[in-house]
């Protein structure tokens, strides 16, 4: 556990902050950063929205369901995109259903994290060839996580989610209020947005969650 | 009646619109004049001893020179069926809707002028059904091209990923033109908790009371009819998986018994006796989402998490059968993907007998709780000569009280040997045909699938699992339409082949499309709230419309 060192920023969450040891009769004391504190509470209380267009959403059902159950994790469902901070986007997306979707994510309140579940939504999967499937749906939101197969397991959508909370550990939640406004371009205009691209950039690189359990057999 | 005496009947009637019988096809087909088209249409629906009640599937080809369309019809008092065919100028393709004799036709021929541009004169609102309003062109025309971009989006992956989005401007909503008449216009969904997937409802409503409600489809629609004229026949399996996720295996089951009837591959006793098995497990899974669901819409979250519980076993077992947990491309033409071991026979026959009790616990939880029999009894009753006009199948079908299983009435695979009960309403708590019937019997169907499933596993016979198939298909020109009682009704599959190594045409008819076309009629007056019960007990998912 912790030591009197000055802890790096990176380990130190408010499980492993400096803690006085509290004798008899006093309070247990925690020290952290407000920071980190914020994070914590943020990365333990991921609600997501319930927004299953496909196949993926059953097994998105079945990660709720008693045996993988997410809220272990602290996330719970919702059906208002105001209430979400996640948009796990289960499944394939037409070109009649986009607006559809920029729309849900624009009212989802910040700061918010998208997480692109299954290979229709990755890069339009089996149905690249259809003429109504978009190719993936990092052509009209940002996206931070690819999460691949098709569709995942449970276990893997499990694992994108400690992947998200990782990578909300990882940075100031401040940072993430940037898609209010955005300066130039239209929806969809991708690269467009000057002033925002810079801080996202890095990020929608994405963490694709393990290999390991990506498949079906 | 044999189809022969059907042809001879239609010639004695009709002398000057017959064109040429086919007698060649795998279901002979009567070519019509499309001027006679109502006519005839009339006279099949009329005459007593024909009596086609039940409109299966309207199909347009578009075979270059000519673009033909073809209309499956079956009669549900007297057991047979015909096919028509007409041939129109692939220029102008007229020809006249029957959307006034069966109503069923109405989002057919919608679709049909969506993917095909088949003008129906006289259609009620031949609008685009899955494609955007301002979509150009048909896409299962031959010649179609796929535009490079649509409202700014790429078309292709490569274009895609060179302009991966970080910002989104929210898409400005028109102002609409309120009309001062009190009504009160709503869009529900597409994204929304109660309507199983993305399905949008356009909701005219006084009050709480609807006027009507209008289906919006198509946010969906993948385009899996194309896919299947694009790929080989192999190579559509893994898609009818996708036709409908919740019974993926009664969609594999259509296409193998579709292209195995062309192709004349007959498949052993034992992959047969599999299929059986695999595909009740999976009747199981889905009617277990279908009650869970109406459950949980109507605010019973707990039932619904028992049945999700139930399920992780079935996944479990169906990794064991065929290695996928939702998708499961099981079925092979000539049989199926691998063998089955004993000791995954024995963890079905100790799952059943762990989970026959269960559905007396989840009876008790909820299909006697008084507060949820009140939310549905009674409810949005749909009488049994609406659902076969609306070409409603299923359990919504027999909860109207039609006596009409697949499974029973037109055999296929080995269910003749099997015995089971086919469930019809009775009214348990309200009227036949309400929505306490069909959530009901899916419930008994559930019990009905148990008891299929132990009489399989004890009657599996040793033998080969899948017969050689040369391992590229190419059956002569020919076509045929198969069906399985899928838990959502009729799975058809209509393929036309042309002697290549894929089909020229594939139709994939499926039991939501029908049940969600019936909204429309049923809703003036329902309450708002009757609204979900209904979606819900018509078990509509999105992707059987959309396909």
């Amino acid at each position: 556990m912790s030591t009197a060192q000055t802890p790096q920023p990176s380990d130190l969450t408010p499980e492993t902050a400096t803690c006085p040891a509290g004798g008899e009769g006093m309070p247990l004391v925690m020290t952290t950063t407000v920071d980190q504190f914020i994070n914590w509470a943020r990365q333990s209380s991921i609600w997501y929205l319930l927004f299953a267009t496909a196949c993926c959403g059953i097994e998105l059902m079945q990660t709720g369901g008693p045996r993988t159950d997410l809220d272990r994790f602290g996330a719970v469902f919702r059906s208002s995109p105001r209430q979400s901070d996640l948009l796990i986007v289960a499944g394939a997306i037409t070109y009649k259903m986009a607006d559809r979707v920029r729309l849900i994510y624009a009212q989802m309140s910040e700061p918010k994290y998208v997480i692109a579940m299954g290979s229709c939504a990755n890069c339009g999967g089996l149905f690249q060839r259809s003429y109504s499937v978009i190719p993936g749906v990092d052509t009209i939101v940002p996206v931070d996580i690819y999460l691949p197969g098709c569709p995942p397991r449970p276990e893997a959508l499990n694992e994108a989610i400690l992947r998200l909370q990782d990578l909300m550990r990882g940075e100031h939640w401040a940072d993430r209020l940037r898609s209010h406004e955005p300066k130039t371009g239209g929806a969809g205009a991708g690269g467009q947005a000057a002033g925002n691209s810079v801080a996202r950039g890095g990020q929608t690189t994405g963490t694709p969650a393990s290999g390991a359990d990506a498949g079906n057999a | 009646m044999k189809p022969a005496e059907i042809h001879r009947r239609l010639k004695a009637a009709f002398p000057d619109g017959i064109l040429e019988i086919q007698e060649g096809l795998l279901d002979p087909a009567a070519v019509i004049a499309p001027a006679r088209l109502l006519d005839v249409a009339r006279f099949l629906r009329d005459d007593p001893e024909l009596r086609m009640d039940y409109l299966r599937l309207i199909t347009a080809i578009d075979r270059v020179d000519t673009i033909e369309v073809v209309y499956h019809l079956a009669s549900l008092t007297h057991r047979h069926g015909a096919v028509l065919r007409v041939r129109l100028p692939r220029e102008a393709p007229e020809v006249a809707s029957l959307a006034g004799i069966w109503p069923t036709a109405n989002w057919h021929e919608r679709e049909q002028y969506d993917l095909l541009g088949v003008r129906f004169l006289g259609h009620p609102d031949l609008r685009r059904l899955f494609m955007p309003k301002d979509w150009v062109g048909h896409p299962l025309r031959k010649d179609y091209v796929r535009p490079e971009e649509y409202h700014g989006i790429p078309t292709s992956r490569e274009a895609a990923r060179a302009r991966r989005v970080t910002a989104v401007a929210p898409p400005m909503h028109e102002a609409k033109d309120e009309e001062a008449d009190g009504i009160m216009r709503l869009n529900m969904g597409p994204h929304h908790p109660a309507t199983h997937g993305v399905l949008n409802f356009l909701l005219e409503t006084d009050g709480e009371i609807l006027r009507r409600v209008r289906p919006e489809v198509g946010y969906l629609h993948r385009g899996l009819e194309k896919i299947g004229e694009l790929t080989p026949y192999y190579g559509t399996m893994p898609y009818t998986d996708r036709i409908d996720y919740l019974g993926a295996m009664f969609t594999n089951q259509g296409w193998a018994m579709a292209v195995e009837r062309l192709a004349g591959i007959e498949v052993p006793r034992r992959a047969e006796f599999l299929r059986v098995i695999a595909c009740e497990l999976n009747r199981i899974a889905s009617h277990m989402i279908a009650t869970g669901s109406t459950a949980m819409d109507t605010g019973a979250f707990t039932p619904f998490l028992h049945w999700i519980r139930e399920r992780e076993t079935i996944n479990d077992i169906m990794e064991r059968i065929c290695g996928a947990r939702l998708t499961y491309n099981y079925m092979r033409f000539g049989g199926v993907s691998r063998d089955i071991d004993g000791e995954t026979l024995e963890k079905i026959a100790r799952w059943l007998d762990h989970f026959e009790p269960i559905i007396d616990e989840y009876n008790r939880l909820i299909t006697g709780n008084e507060i949820f029999v009140r939310r549905l009894a009674n409810v949005a009753t749909i009488s049994a000569e609406d659902a076969v006009a609306y070409g409603i199948v299923g359990p919504n079908l027999r909860a109207s009280g039609v006596s009409w299983d697949i499974r029973r009435d037109e055999p296929y695979s080995v269910y003749p040997e099997l015995d089971f009960a086919v469930i019809t309403g009775q009214g348990w708590r309200g009227r036949v045909g309400d929505a306490y019937d069909r959530y009901y019997c899916r419930v008994l169907e559930i019990r009905e699938s148990v008891k299929i499933l132990r009489q399989a596993l004890s009657a599996l016979p040793a033998g080969k699992f899948r017969t050689e198939v040369p391992r590229t298909l190419k059956p002569a020109a020919n076509e045929v339409y198969t069906r399985v009682e899928g838990p959502r009704g009729e799975a058809g599959f209509y393929v036309v082949s042309d002697g290549s190594d894929k089909p020229y045409r594939a139709r994939y008819r499926t039991g939501s499309f029908t049940a969600l076309s019936i909204i429309e009629h049923l809703s003036p007056g329902l309450m708002l709230a009757d609204l979900v019960v209904l979606i819900g007990t018509l078990d509509v998912i999105a992707p059987e419309v959309d396909r």
